[in-house]
């Protein structure tokens, strides 16, 4: 894992001050010729002052797919970050941060190598220190509509179709093997994950989705599909492994509704949310 | 679950002489203050139970573990329970779990002998690791010999391979890290098929016959052997070192924190139950402090290189400040060649830079304690993926993964060759 800062939100106890990364954004805008590495021109012309650390960029780029993720509803056609291509920061008085940026997204799965890249631009708001960053971003389609909903609807017969292992398992395994009958199991927990590993982001924090862990629920005998599951978030840059337990219901083609709560194993904060990707107003939830 | 070498470890000299276990339990004793744990030692201490502690009670309120044989179960239970001691059995029969470890093990032995080779496209145990160590230093002895630096916290050997074609001159050398980070197993499962790639191309790769007429290179392929059986008997995300933290119940510090570069200062926690706790001071990590050791007895090495995953970068210092260090422009160049050869077999790209701008600010690391001791060409590689899989990388990414590394490694080594100072 990169040794990395752990610079928090502040209620962390036993967490040095979340000065780290903002004074390397300051000292950044002020040092001229920062480049990104990695392939397409750098943020910014070298030589030019303003340039923003790369890692704020990727920070901004992935949590505009998370939201981007959630928002489309599409287990077949969740984006992962390829490459960032231009990117501008700004930090106000209130130490909010902006961030306009383009980037290229690829389409997430392990079968796929077709190298399709589809374009995105993005503004996002980091709110100092605050998670849920304000997004507003575009992309360009890498899959025809038609050819998605297709997917969609054919991994939705398949979820009708499975029974799912209830209780605690390990998707993947130790090894990184997900049995390919589970697959849509493993997409619709990523699709949940979206949301909530886009509402936990800030400027400092961003995760990945380590390992299903179990599935508490999975209910395919009315129209949409039921599925209540924990999963094992990794946060960066504090490298802990966070616990969160999610229900979502999914219908092709329809909003996501999902609600979730997160363990915080030592530090008194936790986390939960409820959203709905539409004006429905919401059914009685489950209780947990 | 393994238990062997733990086992092997912790047995005291008051049961050396029995040889199986049949109906022994292991309690497990919640002590909640000084006082019960003066009982509980008591229990202990008293010769006609036969018990011992399997984990060592401290002064400080923690659960105990005590072996119990199964003649003084009633006694003990009578006893915890007249003095309140809540208590749980985590073994039923340890003689029942003991064989079917060694069924387990003689069946994996049974899979990678009858293959007639270790099977670098899988993750293996810590064993079955050390086994390929002293195999390749047995099938290649004028080149490797398996040196033991030093012990982890349970007690296990750390074994290092020395490629040496020097016959006893101490040359300019090269460290290779991995497993520091237990969960990340790419990296282990790399470093032992770079083991098995230099013994191999020696002498038919020019390149790498150079740079080992020349210099020395060490392996250290599981850098946190107790995190590693962790990761496979009982958490397969554990991080951090197995050492235990007098007054927490959380275990372990983060062995890449542990170093003496701006030990505690900025990215780095004070708080044991962090994944990034540095520890009560710099070296207290005995894994960390028997490659310190090693290193500057050593007194002559060029270059250090920490293997982890995931991410896909390849940095170099400094992390614990945004400061540029002396050589990073050198380190810099030599750094995007590698990743250039690197993304040469596969395509797979690596982000270059230093470590504090590349990713975040961070104190106590490998690499940072490396260059600030006169190892100039000191890097971190974090290797597959990006976060498809993480830390659970399939196995069939295994060798994929090494051999573009291995292109890596030999760019940042060759230079190292020509650039010695």
């Amino acid at each position: 894992m990169p040794p990395a800062a752990s610079t928090p939100p502040a209620p962390r106890p036993g967490v040095p001050r979340p000065a780290a990364l903002l004074l390397a954004l300051a000292l950044s805008l002020a040092v001229p010729g920062l480049r990104a590495a990695g392939p397409g021109p750098g943020p910014g012309s070298p030589g030019v002052p303003g340039a923003p650390p790369p890692g704020l960029l990727r920070q901004a780029a992935r949590a505009a797919l998370h939201f981007l993720n959630f928002r489309a509803g599409s287990p077949s056609g969740l984006r992962v970050l390829a490459a960032v291509l231009r990117g501008r920061a700004a930090v106000d008085a209130r130490r909010t941060c902006r961030v306009d940026l383009e980037f290229t997204a690829e389409r997430y799965g392990p079968e796929v190598a077709d190298g399709r890249l589809g374009r995105c631009s993005a503004r996002v708001v980091f709110r100092h220190q605050k998670p849920r960053p304000a997004v507003n971003v575009t992309c360009t389609r890498f899959m025809e509509t038609s050819r998605r909903r297709r997917e969609d609807f054919l991994l939705y017969k398949r979820a009708k179709r499975l029974r799912a292992p209830l209780g605690a398992t390990s998707i993947p395994d130790s090894h990184g093997w997900i049995d390919p009958s589970l697959r849509p199991i493993w997409d619709l927990a990523l699709l949940g994950s979206s949301y909530v590993m886009w509402e936990r982001t800030t400027q400092t924090l961003q995760y990945y989705m380590a390992q299903l862990s179990s599935v508490n629920q999975w209910k395919t005998n009315e129209d949409a599909i039921d599925f209540d599951y924990t999963v094992l978030l990794h946060e960066f840059s504090t490298q802990e492994i966070i616990p969160c337990r999610i229900h979502l219901v999914w219908y092709p083609g329809k909003p996501l509704k999902v609600k979730y709560h997160c363990q915080e194993l030592h530090t008194a904060q936790e986390g939960s949310g409820t959203e709905e990707g539409s004006a429905v107003a919401p059914t009685q939830p489950n209780n947990f | 679950m393994k238990w062997i070498l733990f086992f092997g470890a912790l047995i005291g000299l008051s049961i050396c002489g029995r040889e199986k276990f049949f109906g022994d339990q292991v309690f497990r004793i919640n002590v909640r203050n000084g006082d019960e744990s003066s009982k509980l030692s008591q229990l202990v201490n008293s010769d006609n139970l036969k018990l011992s502690f399997w984990k060592s009670p401290s002064i400080f309120s923690r659960p105990v573990d005590v072996l119990v044989p199964s003649v003084s179960l009633q006694s003990v239970r009578s006893f915890l329970k007249s003095q309140g001691l809540e208590y749980s059995v985590t073994i039923e029969d340890l003689q029942a779990l003991l064989d079917n470890e060694d069924e387990e093990m003689q069946h994996n032995e049974g899979q990678e002998r009858s293959s007639n080779n270790f099977n670098y496209g899988a993750y293996h145990s810590l064993e079955a690791i050390y086994r390929e160590m002293d195999s390749i230093a047995r099938d290649f002895p004028a080149l490797v010999s398996r040196v033991k630096i030093g012990h982890s916290f349970e007690n296990r050997p750390m074994y290092v391979l020395k490629f040496s074609t020097a016959e006893g001159r101490r040359r300019p050398a090269i460290w290779l890290n991995a497993g520091i980070h237990s969960r990340e197993w790419i990296s282990q499962a790399t470093a032992i098929w770079t083991a098995r790639k230099i013994v191999s191309d020696y002498g038919k790769d020019p390149a790498l016959t150079s740079i080992l007429e020349k210099m020395d290179i060490f392996l250290l392929p599981v850098a946190n052997p107790d995190g590693y059986v962790y990761t496979q008997t009982q958490n397969r995300l554990w991080r951090k070192t197995r050492s235990l933290n007098p007054g927490s119940a959380c275990v372990g510090a983060d062995p890449n924190r542990n170093w003496n570069a701006s030990f505690a200062g900025e990215g780095a926690s004070d708080n044991p139950c962090s994944e990034t706790y540095h520890g009560p001071h710099a070296n207290s990590e005995v894994e960390v402090k028997s490659v310190v050791d090693f290193i500057q007895g050593h007194r002559n090495f060029k270059c250090f290189i920490d293997l982890h995953s995931y991410s896909q970068l390849l940095m170099y210092p400094y992390g614990y400040t945004i400061k540029k260090a002396p050589d990073a422009d050198e380190l810099d160049e030599v750094a995007r060649r590698a990743a250039k050869a690197l993304a040469s077999l596969s395509g797979t790209s690596y982000q270059v830079g230093p470590t504090c701008t590349t990713v975040y600010p961070a104190s106590g690391s490998s690499v940072d304690w490396a260059y600030d001791n006169g190892i100039k060409y000191a890097f971190t590689f974090e290797l597959r993926d990006t976060g498809h899989y993480g830390f659970l990388l399939p196995a069939n990414q295994i060798i994929p993964t090494a051999e573009e590394t291995w292109l890596g490694l030999k760019t940042i080594m060759e230079h190292v060759r020509d650039n010695l100072y």
